[in-house]
């Protein structure tokens, strides 16, 4: 279908002001944080998409989808915006950006049983502080809370820096409403458990736009008690001292909500004033008076067991003050957008993965080992390190850091830093069992490890594609593998 | 017409680690960059050779082999040949030793100007080169801000320089030094893609002493006149610490603070 007649077609499901073809706006849709450096410095090398529109409703979701199924036209489903791995890139000519703006509503906070009801466009931050109001919260706080909506939050199975306790976004959603590409609306109802064979929920959870868009949520709430948090600080000798603490109050059933291990390079990014040239090991506990006194002994017998290889405690003020300032806002993204206009450099990038407890260390070590021997940049690497923040019975999961030189031009810097550096991790988290993305999604980026990462299993993602999305039209390129979008890739 | 550009690596400062128990700076792994003066010189030469395909532009840098992969880079971004002096036997000089080995090895070298920046952010003592336009007896002049590029084709070149109080021109006659400040409007070119993997270790040179001929106590340590008697650090011990939290109350607090010294203005 031309063009022309295409954007007709999309002004019979929707008005004027719902369709937006401003072309920096377009130019800014092209691509998410991903390639932000190309994108401030504006040399994107892919194709911008022909509009974004605003549907206001399920039902005009329903009719733009089964449009662009019908005529074989690219959907990007997006809503805050913040995503890391090319989620939101496009690799197609034909595309539309469908966002969640309007869809924006509280629907309702049910402060009995404990759940509340948004559209996709709703911000987390916005429906948290309605729950502070009446002493509840979401329990959810990644450091993009500020900025993200719950659309994009669901679909890229994000966690948020309190899992410990509270769990990842797959462990608050009790049920939601999704439409898939033929028009047809499913909702999945809010339950507490059931037993309906297999939990659905988890089609769209994760799906990062590729199967279906998600319209509405249920999440689970809590209790807020936030005047009984209390944070803990220490100097560890090395990571593996850290990691030894997080697990043995982990398999001692505590749950503090906050519970992480930096290396010495990552410590220093974070915690300068004060960490002395160490790791850092943190703890926040947080929850009703007699759990947090329960978890703070639990954090202190934990401490205590391993003292050989804790240096000091530092002042739990430090770790508090710093760990209220850690999300970061839109005013952040847009002075980080800046400096990319202004210098050749930016805050870094991250891999993060996950494995069992016996196993992190090792991918931690070989990782950047093989960095430090195998990359041919290495002389332009200024950080490599790492953290380890969201803990769980069975294992953790390790956050490698890194930041470089751009000596490259901008539209190479990812081919040239990130992506190899990516592939090492990559390649040696999966060769000992472990999983490539922890909390990121895979994106656009790490597609071509996905058979890798499922093995035999993938099998099942294959059909579920095959199923929701037989004509390829949502989000092309994530998840699975495009030849067609290697060259925007490597 | 052939620039020579003094580059030296120096380590970067932001990335400096301190041993608390030792009370001593950690050298070791750190991360080395070039120094941002004679990048902004460096830079400028570099533009002069895309605009005129005669320019002819080579780096002279005295340090340990571990540069090879920096100045390779600068091969890439356009540089037609690099120059390393390093030998063992040249550890530990000072900046007049420095100066007289550097300056060895162009007493032999035809060249037109000589690029640099003014000061290193390690030391910050510019005597580097002064001391080598003293050595070679040719002019140098220090914190350029700008250039009259078509000068550097005749005998005469005008340079535009900050005196702090003012920006004063001089005009300087050829060969000289030519010591550039820092500046944010000129940058390196980036490598090109294809040429990342490119072999230039034809262009690198290394110079060791057995070209230039030292004797062991002309240089290192021993042949250094200056004499550091003691090494202070500033201590990074912990001060009277105060915690403020992150609201209204907080940030005066800070203000205040920092307005009674005098680092903000009311």
């Amino acid at each position: 279908m031309e063009n022309d007649k295409l954007m007709k077609n999309i002004s019979t499901i929707l008005t004027d002001d719902q369709i937006n073809t401003d072309p920096e706006e377009l130019y800014d849709a092209a691509a998410d944080r991903y390639k932000k450096y190309a994108k401030a410095r504006k040399v994107l090398d892919v194709p911008v998409p022909l509009a974004i529109v605003y549907p206001k409703s399920t039902e005009e979701v329903a009719r733009l989808l089964a449009f662009c199924n019908e005529n074989q036209i690219n959907v990007i489903p997006r809503s805050g915006k913040t995503a890391t791995e090319g989620g939101l890139e496009n690799w197609k000519e034909q595309t539309i950006v469908i966002d969640a703006l309007h869809l924006d509503k509280i629907i309702k906070i049910d402060e009995y049983n404990m759940q509340a009801t948004v559209q996709a466009g709703v911000a987390l931050q916005t429906l948290e502080d309605e729950l502070n109001k009446v002493g509840l919260t979401t329990g959810h706080s990644p450091q993009s809370k500020p900025v993200a909506k719950y659309g994009g939050l669901v679909a890229t199975r994000s966690i948020g820096q309190f899992s410990t306790l509270y769990g990842g976004i797959e462990d608050m959603v009790a049920g939601l409403e999704c439409v898939f590409p033929d028009g047809h609306v499913s909702r999945i109802k809010n339950v507490s458990r059931r037993a309906g064979g297999p939990d659905i929920r988890h089609i769209a959870i994760g799906n990062e736009g590729t199967l279906c868009y998600i319209t509405e949520v249920t999440v689970k709430v809590y209790r807020y008690f936030p005047d009984n948090n209390k944070f803990y600080g220490y100097l560890t000798e090395d990571i593996e001292t850290g990691l030894k603490v997080l697990r043995e109050v982990m398999v001692n059933g505590y749950r503090p909500s906050v519970a992480r291990v930096y290396s010495e390079e990552d410590a220093r990014q974070h915690f300068f004033h004060f960490y002395k040239g160490k790791c850092v090991l943190l703890f926040m506990a947080e929850g009703n008076k007699g759990i947090v006194e329960a978890t703070s002994r639990g954090i202190e017998e934990a401490v205590d067991k391993f003292n050989e290889g804790i240096i000091e405690e530092v002042p739990s003020e430090l770790i508090e003050n710093w760990f209220v300032n850690l999300n970061w806002s839109q005013q952040d993204i847009d002075d980080e957008f800046e400096g990319m206009i202004e210098n050749d450099s930016h805050d870094g990038f991250t891999t993060e993965i996950s494995a069992d407890w016996e196993t992190i260390p090792k991918i931690y070590h070989n990782a950047i080992e093989r960095i430090r021997k195998e990359y041919n940049r290495v002389h332009d690497l200024t950080m490599l390190g790492g953290h380890s923040s969201h803990s769980y019975i069975n294992g953790t999961n390790m956050y490698f850091v890194y930041n470089y030189s751009i000596n490259c031009a901008p539209e190479d810097e990812m081919r040239v830093y990130h992506h190899p550096l990516q592939k090492i991790i990559v390649e040696e988290t999966l060769k000992l069992g472990g999983s490539m993305c922890h909390h990121h999604g895979i994106g656009k980026f790490r597609n071509e490890w996905s058979k890798d990462e499922h093995g035999t299993a993938f099998y099942m993602l294959e059909k579920l594609k095959k199923a929701f999305d037989p004509n390829g039209i949502m989000n092309f390129g994530t998840i699975y593998y495009q030849e067609e979008g290697a060259k925007y890739q490597k | 017409m052939k620039i020579i550009c003094f580059v030296k690596l120096v380590p970067d400062v932001e990335n400096f680690k301190y041993d608390y128990e030792r009370n001593v700076l950690v050298r070791e792994n750190v991360h080395q960059i070039l120094n941002p003066e004679d990048c902004s010189a460096l830079s400028v030469a570099l533009k002069l050779k895309q605009e005129n395909i005669d320019v002819q532009v080579e780096t002279l840098t005295m340090g340990p082999e571990g540069c090879r992969p920096h100045l390779e880079d600068l091969i890439k971004r356009g540089v037609d040949r690099s120059i390393l002096i390093s030998d063992k036997s040249y550890v530990g000089s000072d900046t007049y030793v420095t100066s007289r080995i550097i300056s060895r090895y162009l007493e032999r070298e035809a060249f037109d100007w000589i690029f640099s920046g003014t000061h290193s952010i390690d030391g910050g003592t510019a005597h580097v080169p002064s001391q080598v336009a003293e050595c070679l007896n040719i002019p140098q002049m220090g914190n350029i801000l700008r250039i009259n590029q078509a000068g550097l084709f005749s005998d005469r070149v005008r340079t535009e320089v900050d005196s702090e109080d003012a920006v004063l021109q001089f005009e300087i006659e050829r060969p000289a030094i030519l010591s550039f400040q820092y500046s944010t409007k000129i940058k390196l070119p980036y490598i090109k893609y294809e040429d990342l993997e490119r072999d230039v270790s034809g262009q690198l040179e290394i110079v060791s002493n057995s070209r230039l001929r030292f004797c062991d106590t002309e240089t290192g340590i021993a042949g250094s006149p200056t004499k550091v008697s003691q090494v202070e650090v500033d201590s990074f011990g912990r001060k009277d610490t105060r915690f403020l939290k992150c609201d209204d109350e907080g940030i005066e607090e800070v203000y205040q603070f920092l307005k009674q010294r005098g680092i903000v203005c009311s």
